[in-house]
């Protein structure tokens, strides 16, 4: 944790030095900026601050809800103009393409810092001593296993369509656990509630920030440290015959805005350019808003309300 | 709920005439088919370890289809697409018309206009139920999101219903295209929605817009199946009346049999509403607007199964009030006193004038909070309480069920599953067993069974997705001769084959087992529940709303108690499958068995038959066509239920229709989407051949 801190406010502070570089066009105010909404609590939370700073800026703002998996045709063609919080872990293939092509423009990191690991809630400890070592999970194998996955152990891994992280760590650890796709976020959170009140032994593949993190005290098995030589070299980690034996490296949490909304909303485009969001920031209001039940605008309302400080500059430098 | 006669099933074809039937006795085709299938699957199996092809159709023959496909369709669409964007852009006035009227207009208002509608076509009952209903909606908080979603069903409605009524005519008019307008029906309500999601979103862009177009692709059809029916059954009398009263075509039509047809193209109606509303939920995936198919998305991803459960229930009540309301409609019975209808119109409005000073505004409305809550804890207490009975459950059924079914007896019996270890010797003893039984079944005269015993035997070993490939082939090519001739046993032939051919073999064999293993259980359950109701009038009370019940809340609701329960994984995707598809079974057993004519009863009981005996030798031979007709209705039902299935993850070609529209690949969608119609195609017209031969055996 004291590494996210460090790097989370670090990347506040670079956003804001870059912000105050210099002042842009408002552009076209009378027509509204098309935030898009997607499925997650947090990234519905990064779209209504952006969307409340833009409004102070002066501009129009509409959220239009959409589907994260299928909106990238819309973005491409301003249908859409701007998706605040796109995870480079589970960012679609038709993304990359049209990122390639040129018809989506990748606007900077987000600020978020993203954790990727092999979870488990506390009591799976009891289960399986030696956790969180990864180690242990080669003797517990027998403990995790089902009647679909018998005899190796269960590790439940992320929707089919977000890739395949889980089965490719077992294969390069070479642990003996079948990948179960989990097919979809809901059924993740499923498993983690079931376990949690059965005290069933369970591992699954998951993420940070992610309010069930802190709602079933999920915890993340040690793998040998994940840098970008275990993913490039062999010889490095446990396996010496394979790359990527090793933890996930950090995922990269960015923004991705139609191109066109540089001259239409010049302004706009450097507000959104240097918005920044740390896990610190977010995972409160993740909080409030998934486990204490409060309607997200309220929430996002009040955080702006008190937070002037840190949003103000970034909006002043880009209109004045 | 659904009008059982014409619920949009996929039309009758098939058979028709006996394709050189010889008599019961020597070798009938039947035995003829049975018999080579047999061989084949032999042979295969013989084989199939010397020859890998055998088992997995050669990569080399595998044609990159989906990437034609992809190609081709990116292609096509890129010049189509001024043409559909002009179309949506058209498209979007109506539905900022219809989303303003319903948003903006005081809920007071609504919720008075739809009582006094309620009241004028079906008197208090209705009145109340259309009250008690929204008030509901009402008080849930989703109130907003609902307006959003009945503003789209408000312009997909009247668009579907003028599509498929155009259709219908076009396909009564004109005879030589009847067949072609009907595979285009059945094209349109078995290609699973998620598959041209994509496609639809390339073409029309983002937006509510590409929901509206889906729900009218899947809504149409079934308009169109009733008035081709109405219009077929117009009584000849009254068509020649017109022809002699010197009416010209156009006139006939519109003056004479579209009126006459009436009642059956007001099933149309009802059935096509239905229709429109269960595709909410899908085209909520793409989102582009805050509809009540979002929440219930929203709710589904955070695991929270009160929530998701009561926005699952707005959905439901929109389904009741849309199905009471278009029937009662349909039933031109009294109209009740418009001095109410006026009085309820003039309280609403009244109220509607105070609303916004004395009233909550509809988006603080939270009634159900609490007892979401409630639901969640308790659901946790149960979970805690039977985890090892559930367990317990789920574990037997694999061991002993699915697994078998899906890797044959020879990989799922191990020491830790079964106590013992399936051994080469006990294959050779169970097909010895099998064979003799076969061989005194056949001397019993009983040979089409016996040759089924050992092909099931052969396929239980072996497991489904390890069945040969030319063994699947003959047997559906033999399975359509048997049930209509030639022609279907091509069309079951070239269509699998194309599956085969265009690499998704795999998934597809996944697709069946799953299947296969929920329409057993259906079939087993479904039936002795509705040969239950069948019996007692007081079950079907109970299981009637159980029914509608399952048939309208959205299937995603189902899915986060199934997983708390029995967790991801193939048991969850398969009861998620049986909860859906056994409701057809139920109430074409039901409908089959109380439809017998009272005369058939009678003349039994008069000859001193005992109720078992009706019940055996009337009543089911009778029903058997209906029942056959449920059948098929589960399997497509099943088939549908796939796609939503693989939300548990599951790896058959729903996932793969999944991913597609995940990754935006047009090609993957298309073609997934193709095959899981093709295997639905081919399992409703083998069925529907032998309920048409059955149909003719008892002269019906």
């Amino acid at each position: 944790m004291r590494n996210f801190c460090k790097l989370g406010i670090s990347t506040c502070l670079a956003a804001l030095s870059a912000a105050s570089l210099h002042a842009a066009e408002l552009g076209a105010t009378n027509e509204p900026i098309k935030l898009a909404i997607n499925e997650w609590t947090g990234q519905q939370i990064t779209t209504r601050i952006a969307g409340q700073m833009l409004e102070a800026a002066g501009y129009k703002v509409e959220y239009i809800t959409a589907g994260y998996q299928n909106m990238w045709q819309a973005v491409a063609e301003g249908q859409l103009d701007a998706a605040l919080e796109v995870w480079g872990s589970n960012v679609t293939d038709q993304y990359r393409q049209l990122n390639a092509e040129g018809k989506v423009e990748d606007l900077g990191e987000l600020g978020l810092v993203a954790r990727e690991g092999i979870a488990y809630p506390p009591h799976v400890a009891e289960l399986c001593p030696g956790l969180p070592d990864w180690e242990a999970l080669r003797e517990c194998a027998m403990t995790f296993a089902t009647a679909d996955t018998i005899p190796a152990g269960r590790l439940v891994d992320y929707p089919g369509d977000w890739g395949t992280p889980g089965a490719d760590r077992i294969k390069a650890l070479d642990l003996p656990y079948k990948p179960i796709p989990a097919g979809s976020e809901g059924a993740l959170v499923a498993e983690f509630r079931a376990s949690a009140e059965r005290k069933t032994p369970l591992i699954a593949v998951f993420w940070q920030p992610h309010w069930a993190i802190a709602a079933y005290d999920l915890k993340f098995v040690d793998l040998p440290e994940g840098t970008q030589e275990c993913y490039d070299d062999p010889a490095y980690g446990p396996n010496k015959d394979v790359t990527g034996d090793c933890d996930f490296i950090p995922t990269r949490v960015f923004k991705a805005v139609w191109p066109g909304l540089k001259d239409k909303w010049p302004a706009a485009y450097e507000i959104l350019k240097n918005l920044s969001l740390s896990t610190e920031q977010q995972q409160p209001l993740m909080g409030a808003v998934d486990v204490d039940g409060k309607p997200t605008e309220a929430v996002t309302t009040e955080w702006v309300r008190a937070n002037t400080d840190i949003w103000q500059p970034i909006v002043d430098a880009a209109t004045k | 709920m659904t009008d059982i006669s014409a619920s949009g099933s996929v039309a009758a074809t098939g058979g028709k005439d006996g394709t050189g039937r010889t008599g019961m006795n020597g070798m009938t085709p039947g035995v003829r088919i049975a018999f080579l299938c047999v061989l084949v699957g032999a042979i295969c199996l013989a084989l199939s370890p010397y020859q890998a092809w055998i088992r997995t159709w050669p990569a080399a023959l595998t044609l990159p289809a989906t990437e034609w496909i992809g190609a081709g369709l990116t292609t096509l669409f890129e010049f189509l697409k001024p043409a559909a964007r002009s179309l949506a852009r058209l498209l979007e006035y109506p539905m900022a018309g219809a989303n303003r009227l319903l948003v903006g207009s005081p809920y007071a208002l609504t919720i008075g206009v739809f009582t006094a509608l309620g009241w004028h076509i079906g008197g208090i009952r209705m009145a109340a139920l259309a009250l008690a209903g929204l008030g509901f909606v009402l008080a849930s908080g989703y109130w907003i999101a609902s307006m959003n979603t009945l503003g789209l069903v408000f312009v997909s409605v009247p668009l579907a219903l003028i599509v498929g009524g155009l259709i219908g005519v076009l396909a009564h008019e004109i005879c030589s295209l009847r067949r072609a307008i009907e595979t285009v029906l059945d094209i349109m309500q078995t290609v699973p929605t998620f598959a041209y999601l994509t496609p639809l979103l390339l073409l029309f862009g983002f937006g509510p817009v590409v929901g509206l177009i889906a729900s009218v692709i899947y809504a149409a059809p079934p308009m169109a199946r009733n008035v081709l029916l109405g219009l077929k059954r117009v009584e000849p009398d009254i068509r020649e009346a017109a022809i002699m009263n010197g009416a010209t075509r156009s006139q006939q039509l519109l003056l004479v049999e579209i009126p006459s047809a009436g009642r059956q193209i007001m099933v149309g109606v009802n059935q096509t509403i239905m229709a429109a509303l269960s595709m909410v939920i899908i085209a909520a995936v793409i989102g582009g607007f805050n509809d009540i198919g979002w929440e219930v998305l929203l709710t589904m991803r955070k695991a929270a199964f009160g929530q998701s459960l009561i926005a699952g229930v707005v959905i439901v009540i929109f389904a009741i009030l849309a199905d009471r309301m278009s029937s009662a409609l349909a039933r031109d019975g009294k109209r009740h006193s418009w001095k109410v209808t006026a009085s309820i119109l003039l309280a609403a409005v009244v109220i509607a004038l105070f609303q916004n000073s004395a009233l909550p505004a509809a988006q603080d409305f939270a009634a159900f909070k609490s007892a979401a809550a409630v639901i969640d804890r308790s659901l946790g207490a149960f979970i805690a309480a039977n985890g090892v009975i559930l367990d317990g459950v789920k574990n037997g059924t694999m061991f002993f069920v699915l697994l078998p079914l899906r890797i044959g007896l020879e990989k799922a019996v191990l020491p830790f599953t079964w106590g013992f270890q399936w051994t080469t010797g006990i294959s050779i003893a169970v097909f010895s067993i099998a064979t003799v039984a076969a061989i005194v079944l056949a001397l019993r005269n009983h040979a089409v069974a016996g040759l089924s015993l050992l092909i099931a035997t052969g396929i239980l070993v072996t497991g489904i997705t390890n069945l040969p490939w030319p063994f699947v082939l003959v047997a559906l090519g033999g399975l359509g001769w048997l049930a209509g001739g030639t022609k279907l046993s091509v069309f079951a032939v070239s269509m699998t084959g194309a599956i085969l051919s265009i690499g998704l073999w795999e998934p597809a064999l996944l697709s069946i087992y799953l299947c296969t293993a929920s329409v057993l259980i259906c079939v087993a359950v479904g039936g002795a529940i509705g040969a239950g109701c069948a019996v007692s009038e007081n079950a079907w009370r109970v299981m009637r709303p159980v029914c509608d019940f399952l048939q309208t809340i959205p299937l995603f609701v189902f899915l986060i108690p199934v997983l708390m329960f029995f967790q991801i994984g193939e048991f969850s995707a398969f009861l998620a499958i049986c909860a859906y598809a056994i409701v057809p079974m139920i109430r074409y057993t039901h409908h089959g068995l109380t439809s017998t004519p009272d005369e058939l009863i009678e003349a039994a009981v008069a000859s001193g038959a005992s109720e078992w005996q009706v019940m055996r030798e009337v009543r089911i031979p009778y029903s058997a066509p209906t029942i056959l007709l449920g059948l098929n209705q589960t399997i497509l039902y099943a088939f549908s239920m796939l796609v939503i299935a693989a939300l548990i993850g599951t790896t058959d070609l729903g996932q793969q229709i999944y991913l597609a529209l995940g990754q935006g690949d047009v090609g993957l969608g298309v073609a997934a989407g193709a095959s899981m119609a093709i295997l639905a195609l081919v399992a409703d017209r083998l069925i529907q051949g032998f309920a048409a031969r059955q149909r003719h055996a008892l002269g019906l």
